[in-house]
Order: structure tokens, then sequence, then C-alpha cells
């Protein structure tokens, strides 16, 4: 019993000091932007006026039932109304939420004021990945879990970023305005970075706002925030913030990468470039449901490796990852995946596991029928 | 007519001295209230829609 009360001491002593607390992790953080450090310190100016309406409360709750308890004698008065006391506690709480709202709008004004950003950038949620667009820059990517599904499992031991790690991380520019558009393919989804304090629905049909001016250099991780399906808990957010010059650098560089894939749409492809080309497109898109070594989880998701009716019929392996099947969890990959991409994944699928129909899908063909 | 619009407003805020109260319960209809009380709803909507408007815009 002491040492429970030592603790509990301890416990609320900890909580006294915000600066141990934001240490602790139990608070949240004061994050990379003007904004997030406004909305942070709103956060804190808000909870020390309910701490000090906590503790004037309960203190005089408190001194009335211990002054006034039955066993001294006491007699309770017995009134029907005062008007003056009413007016007096129906004022204090109208002016203590106002002088709280002069400020929170203040910041929500800011929040939603997204005009003269710099840089604009599609963020598409997708069950289950994001994919990120520089709109007016040709550059654009899905960024997909990159934690081992055998750590998932427990066959591993779990790495440091658990959960939290993605093959293409989102780069972005420091001291520059960034005003993120979001939409969703499927169902919604919700992209939240603390450390930006952005935490925005992604809903499909509709396009929501949002901005960031990050001051600081860094990684920052974040997750969906919205339930949307079974690996809702497997498409995290990884944000590279760098230096304007290394990001100007990264995006000619990926510019230059997305110039180069559209050439490779023309060419003829050999077999072995599609199936190499393939099981990377197929470890990040299609695993999750139909599994590494193709064995699916029926019912939902059907084994590839000796699929007859794919084997059999390749315009219809074709029409079904363009896309998708409706009324199943197959979703269509015509935006998700170029045409290369698309060529490769068909051919890999057609030829792995002991498939080995032999078939080569050109992305040329995949093309002509995307349009 | 004036003891009406008070009474209304008095209702915003949510308090009411019991005098008034029993004053207010002794007209027989009430319709005068009801129709008060929306007109001063709607005017308190375009009070605020106003002075958001002019504070943000």
């Amino acid at each position: 019993m002491r040492t429970l009360l030592v603790r509990l001491a301890g416990g609320l002593t900890l909580v006294g000091s915000s600066q141990v607390a934001l240490a602790s992790g139990w608070n949240m953080p004061v994050g990379v932007t003007d904004l997030s450090r406004e909305i942070y310190n709103l956060h804190m100016a808000i909870f020390w006026i309910c701490v000090v309406i906590g503790v004037i409360v309960f203190g005089v709750m408190f001194y009335s039932l211990f002054r006034y308890r039955h066993s001294k004698g006491a007699k309770a008065a017995n009134f029907h109304e005062n008007t003056t006391v009413e007016i007096i506690w129906t004022a204090i709480p109208l002016l203590i939420l106002v002088g709280m709202a002069i400020p929170a709008t203040a910041t929500l004004k800011k929040i939603y004021d997204p005009s003269d950003a710099e840089l604009d950038v599609l963020v598409t949620g997708q069950q289950w990945r994001w994919r990120y667009e520089y709109l007016g820059e040709d550059v654009a990517f899905n960024s997909n879990l990159a934690t081992p599904r055998a750590q998932i499992r427990g066959d591993e031991e779990r790495g440091e970023h658990y959960l939290l790690e993605v093959d293409e991380p989102l780069v972005l520019p420091i001291n520059r305005k960034v005003r993120f558009l979001f939409t969703s393919d499927d169902v919604i989804h919700a992209w939240w970075v603390p450390d930006f304090a952005v935490k925005q629905d992604t809903v499909p049909g509709f396009i929501t706002e949002n901005w960031v001016r990050i001051n600081e250099p860094g990684i920052y991780r974040g997750q969906c925030a919205e339930l949307c399906g079974v690996d809702h808990a497997f498409m995290p957010i990884v944000v590279h913030a760098v230096e304007e010059e290394e990001f100007d650098a990264w995006l000619a560089e990926r510019q230059e990468m997305a110039a180069e894939e559209a050439m490779g749409i023309d060419r003829e492809w050999e077999l072995d470039e599609l199936m190499e080309r393939g099981e990377g497109v197929y470890g990040s898109i299609c695993a999750s449901c139909h599994q590494v070594e193709g064995e699916g989880s029926p019912p939902a998701f059907p084994a590839l490796a000796g699929n007859e009716q794919m084997l059999a019929d390749l315009e219809w392996h074709k029409d079904v990852i363009i896309n998708g099947v409706s009324g199943t969890a197959m979703p269509s990959f015509r935006t998700t995946l170029n045409p290369v991409e698309l060529a490769a994944v068909i051919t890999y699928t057609r030829n792995a596991w002991g498939n080995d129909s032999g078939d080569v899908v050109q992305p040329a063909e995949i093309a002509e029928r995307l349009e | 007519m004036w003891g009406v619009i008070k009474s209304v407003l008095w209702a915003f805020l949510g308090v009411q001295r019991d005098e008034q109260r029993r004053e207010d319960f002794e007209k027989g209809s009430p319709l005068a209230f009801i129709i008060t009380g929306v007109v001063l709803g709607l005017l308190l909507v375009a009070i605020l829609a106003v002075v958001a408007v002019w504070v943000a815009g």
C-alpha cells in the first residue's frame, strides 16, 4: 500500500511538469512546423485552464463535504432559487469558452489556408498503401509497408521501426509551403503525421486539403488513422524532410527515372527482365493478400499458383489486374501501376511458382489497352 | 410585448426569476413566446453570421 502511494505521488509529480510529460511520450508532440507548435501551445493552455477549474471545483466540493458533514450536525439550507448565483455560474463558463474559442479560431483559420503553396502533392489512400503524386512534376509512386511479413507473424525479431517503415517515403523540402490534396480510391482512410499536427480524412470522390511548412530536416512517421480494413495497421506514412537543394536534386532524379520508364513502354521486353521487375511489384502490391508463394488465402484471396482460370485466359487475367473484380476485394490497378509494372506483374504471375506458361506480356500492349 | 421579449432573452441564457416565471405562466397561450423565440433565434443566428463574416472575411 505504501509503495503504491509513493508511486502514485511520483506519477502525479511527473504529470505536474509538462516538460517531463512531454519526454514521457504521453503528451502530443510539439512537432516541427510553426503551426504544430501553435496547436501544441493551444492544447497546453486549454489543459491548464481545465486543471485550474478542476482544482477549484473539486476543492470547494471536497472542502464542503468535509467541513459541513452530517456527523458534525450540519443542516442543509433549504431554498428554491438564487438568480444572482445562477447568472454567475452561467456567465463564467461563457467567458471561459469564448476566451478559449478566440485563439482556437485564429489557429483554425491558419490550418484552413493552403493558399500560396509552392508544391502540390496529391495523397491517395488505397487498401492498403499510400500513393503520392507531385502535381505538375510528372513524379508519382506508391508507398508500401516495408516491414517483413515474418516479423508480423512473429517468426523474426521486430525491427526498430516495426510497422512504421515503407519502401518509398514521401520526400518533402523544408522551409517551403507544401499543399496536400487528399483523396481515396476505395474507403475512407486518414493521413496522420503527429509531428506535422496533420490528421486528414481521405474520402473517395472528394478532395480534402491541408498543408505543412516543415522547419527541421528529419524522418517523420505516421499511420492511417481511420479503420479501413484488415491491413489498416499496415499502411504507415514515412516523410523524409530534406534541405531545399537536396529536394530539387531528388525531384530531378525522379523525373529522369519517370522519363526512362515512359520510354521503356515502347521497347520489347525479355521474359527475364519482366520476371525480375514483376517479382518486386508482386512483393509490394500483391503478396499481402495472395501471399509470397502465390498460395493465396482462400476463399477471399484465391491462390495464383496453379490457378487454371488465370492460366487459361490471358485476356481475362489482364482485365482482372487492370480493372479489378467488382464485388470482391480485388481492386483496380489502372492508376496504381504503370504499363511496365502491369505487364511485369502479369508476366510474373503467369510464370512463377511452377505456373511456367511461358507467356510474355509486353508493356506496349498494356499501354494500348489502357487508352 | 417587452415582457415576453425579456423572458425569451433570459431563456437564451438559461436563467429566470421565479416571480417572472409565475407571471409568464398566467398568460393563457404560449403562442407569443414561441413566435418571439423563433424570431429572436433567427436574429441571433444572423448576428453570429455577420460577426463571423466581419471577423474572418
